[in-house]
């Protein structure tokens, strides 16, 4: 049983990368508000158990295998999806890639690896949104919401392929908000802080990155819950007027940055 | 070594601030690439100083101790500075008065003089040589402020509002000038040396912090600044730069 309160009652979601970490939390979120779930990722075992909990929860579910990477399966995963599912409201395109994506030197990137983090990261989120759209046009409303990051704003030391398609998922987001405004289809994007989804993980994950967490002004690294509370108000009819949005849910660490500690010690005010 | 188009010779700069170090470093700045500089501050004796700096460069200067939160007393400085110079081509605002505190235990008094001296000060020479610039049809306004015009740290409440404001001003001053031929742009400094260093056991924490591994040198904060003041600069307007060894680029 659905145990929200019916936000997303009788919508049809698609939520890439969906089998893991921020993307299945986002999905049981909307699942709980009642919304049927299509998980789409390269995961078969992943995307199942995702389907399987949101079966539990209450609303249908579809797993499809989708590398968003290409064309051909992403078209046909929103086509199942509509023939399966009735429609298609929602699309969250969550799919993205850090790991596998070894910090290096710049010349020792190669082509294949720069291919994958932009198209992963950027040009699945376009394969996507392209697939969908018209029947968001024909429909007369729809909701993408794209899942950007901190690294899409500011430059982190050897983030080559990640932090500059996540930039371009920014502008992305911008130029779909503004081209299909007057469609009544609202995008926007959402900038996620370090959220700690290492328990959501199947694989053993690093967790170094989770070691400090005090130059975030909140003093704690979020919890998957924060982006699943936003993807769900950006999905919802509550944000209606809102698109074109940059959301970032990071504790407070965008807003700072500055200086290392986030404070400046005390100084009295002195003229002469 | 200032290529033609950087070449201040001529121009008439007023460089007017309450900051410790940076009127004088901008003030040496623009006189080292042909500038004259008037010099405007409640500190005499800081003005007188750098104005010796400035003689030295071989470039004409004048001090006008000047309270800027005066409006009345700006409006008489400016009339002063055009009798003696004919003109004023550049204006460079640099206030800084510093205060951290936490936000509760800043009283009413202090958040006000920190608005009066870093913000209100910049409306009034605005106003006093903006007139003047838009009878010149030409002009250049640089305000230098810092980065935290754009970010937040905390105890510095009163300070990054006045900056955020001044950053915000010059956002609009461009382009309610532009077509006067005035452009207005904002220098925003990081860690600098003459400021920041203070040997206080947090300078190694925020050196391991700053992507560049060094503070800033004034004289790096001299040069954009004379670039924003040069003829090269015409369509350049409304501009937030930063001279922060990349702190503001970084996650």
């Amino acid at each position: 049983m659905a145990t929200g309160n019916g936000t997303l009652a009788g919508k049809v979601a698609i939520i890439t990368g969906g089998g893991t970490g921020l993307g299945k939390m986002t999905a049981l979120h909307m699942a709980r508000e009642g919304a049927d779930i299509v998980v789409a990722a390269r995961r078969v075992g992943a995307i199942e158990q995702t389907a399987k909990e949101v079966r539990e929860i209450g609303p249908r579910a579809l797993a499809i295998p989708t590398d968003v990477k290409d064309s051909q399966q992403v078209n046909s995963m929103v086509e199942r999806t509509l023939a399966e599912m009735g429609g298609l409201d929602i699309l969250v395109n969550n799919a993205g890639i850090v790991r596998g994506q070894e910090r290096k030197p710049l010349w020792e990137i190669t082509d294949e690896e720069w291919h994958l983090g932009i198209n992963t990261n950027l040009t699945g989120a376009f394969h996507c949104s392209r697939a969908v759209i018209k029947h968001f046009i024909d429909q007369g409303h729809g909701k993408i919401i794209n899942i950007a990051s901190g690294n899409g704003m500011r430059g982190q030391r050897g983030d080559f392929m990640y932090g500059t398609a996540k930039a371009g998922v920014i502008n992305f987001t911008r130029i779909l908000a503004t081209t299909f405004a007057q469609e009544n289809i609202q995008v926007n994007c959402i900038a996620p802080g370090f959220i700690d989804v290492t328990q959501l993980q199947p694989e053993p994950a690093t967790r170094t990155m989770f070691r400090n967490p005090q130059f975030i002004p909140v003093g704690r690294f979020g919890v998957p819950e924060d982006i699943g509370h936003l993807a769900l108000f950006l999905a919802s009819d509550a944000s209606g007027y809102i698109t074109g949005g940059l959301f970032a849910n990071d504790g407070g660490g965008l807003a700072g940055g500055v200086s290392p500690t986030g404070y400046a010690p005390v100084i009295a005010m002195e003229e002469d | 070594m200032v290529a033609k188009d950087f070449n201040l010779g001529g121009k008439i700069a007023l460089v007017a601030g309450d900051s410790k170090y940076w009127s004088k470093y901008a003030g040496v700045a623009l006189a080292e690439a042909g500038a004259d500089v008037a010099f405007v501050a409640r500190n005499a004796k800081r003005i007188e100083e750098a104005a010796g700096e400035v003689s030295r460069c071989g470039q004409k200067t004048l001090t006008v101790p000047t309270d800027m939160t005066d409006a009345a007393q700006v409006q008489k400085m400016v009339d002063q500075v055009m009798a003696e110079f004919g003109r004023i081509d550049i204006l460079v605002n640099a206030n800084e008065l510093l205060l951290a505190k936490p936000f509760l235990e800043t009283s009413e008094s202090e958040w006000r003089r920190m608005l009066d001296v870093n913000l209100n000060s910049v409306f009034h020479c605005c106003q006093a040589v903006g007139k003047q610039m838009i009878k010149q049809e030409k002009g250049r306004v640089i305000n230098l402020i810092s980065c935290l015009a754009e970010r937040g740290v905390a105890n510095f409440a009163a300070y990054c509002a006045a900056m955020g404001g001044v950053l915000q001003l010059t956002r609009v001053l461009d382009i309610e000038w532009t077509r006067h031929g005035i452009t207005v742009n904002a220098i925003g400094t990081g860690w600098m040396s003459e400021t920041e260093k203070t040997g206080a056991p947090q300078e190694e924490l925020i050196l391991k912090y700053i992507p560049v591994k060094r503070y800033g040198n004034p004289e790096e904060m001299g040069s954009l600044l004379v670039y924003l003041a040069s003829d090269a600069t015409d369509f350049f307007t409304g501009q937030f730069l930063y001279v922060d060894g990349a702190v503001m680029s970084h996650l």
